[in-house]
């Protein structure tokens, strides 16, 4: 064997413990900074107040790293999405607890609780046209995710928004295959009226 | 709409909802590239503190080896001590159970040794009468 094959160099060895544990926090750095934005706004658009949403991705982004930052990187996405995924659901739980306790004790909502006559479609919506012309597209397209049920939503901003394929998508909402399918077909059903005219 | 957007699968939007569906998209992106700066910090602090978990677990993680062989080591050196100095204690051991089985050996002289302390008391007494 020539002396130089059997010579180990600097770039073979295998990178020390340090130097793998930064390699894999500056993977993890990107992968978060990549996502965090997107992971806000449809957590945002889910509990309709920023600093629930704050929470919930401040929440995922410790769950994520403390249980899935050792899991190849590949996998992240959809691990992240689940780990997100089920805050958004723990967060629609426990509000719904807090207002069968309102309703049971008799009390009013709370002034800034949304009221449920928002999600009821307005007949005198002047449609997605003259919205647009006002210029509030953004506006009407949060409003339609908003009307939609939590796991259609879910789905159509995984799969449509995220890029996740059906396999990923059913693993971060932790649901069949099948589902996601029948969720996204649901959702762009609903989703087509209100946006199909948006240019 | 996001780059690692997949090929179509059964229950994708038709051509006619791709339209509105990139541009939903579009305008989705726009909205999370608008975040304030305030909101900005606050994510920012969130991926440095989840950066900090997953480094000082990968810490620990790498500290455990390290950690069990310093263990293992002072376990076996507990475990090898009394053995090494086994053979060092056992020679007075062995020269005192000698003397005392030929003590125990002669009966005549038991009565003598048990009674060594009076004796003692005694020659002093005499002693001290002389």
């Amino acid at each position: 064997m020539p002396l130089a094959t059997a010579v180990w160099t600097e770039t073979d060895r295998m990178p020390s413990a340090p130097v793998q544990v930064a390699e894999r926090a500056r993977s993890l750095d990107r992968f978060l900074r990549g996502i965090e934005r997107r992971a806000l706004r449809i957590a945002e658009l889910s509990t309709h107040h920023r600093e629930d949403a704050l929470e919930l991705v401040q929440d995922a982004m410790l769950a994520f790293a403390r249980s899935y930052a050792d899991k190849p990187e590949d996998e992240w996405p959809p691990l992240f999405h689940r780990v997100l995924d089920s805050r958004i659901l723990d967060f629609h739980r426990r509000s719904q607890v807090r207002r069968r306790w309102r309703v049971w004790f008799g009390r009013r909502a709370d002034e800034n609780e949304e009221d449920p006559l928002e999600q009821v479609a307005d007949p005198g919506d002047p449609g997605p046209m003259l919205r647009m012309a006002d210029g509030q597209t953004r506006a009407a397209l949060e409003a339609a995710l908003r009307a939609l049920p939590l796991r259609q939503r879910q789905t159509f901003l995984l799969r449509i928004w995220e890029g996740l394929d059906v396999a990923q998508t059913a693993a971060a909402m932790g649901c069949s295959e099948g589902s996601v399918k029948t969720h996204l077909s649901r959702a762009l059903a609903a989703l087509r009226p209100r946006l199909e005219d948006l240019r | 709409m996001n780059e690692r957007r997949h090929a179509a699968e059964p229950g994708d939007p038709t051509p006619s909802d791709a339209r509105w569906a990139e541009l939903a998209c579009r305008v989705l992106d726009e909205s999370a590239d608008d975040l304030d700066a305030a909101t900005l910090s606050r994510l920012h602090r969130a991926r440095l503190a989840a950066i900090e978990t997953s480094r000082t677990r990968r810490a620990a993680v790498w500290a455990w080896p390290a950690l069990f062989a310093a263990a293992a080591s002072l376990a076996l050196a507990v475990l090898i001590w009394p053995a090494a100095q086994a053979p060092l204690d056992s020679t007075p051991d062995s020269v005192l159970a000698a003397g005392d089985l030929e003590l125990l050996a002669t009966d005549a002289d038991l009565a003598l040794y048990e009674d060594l302390e009076f004796y003692a008391w005694l020659d002093t007494q005499q002693s001290a009468d002389g």
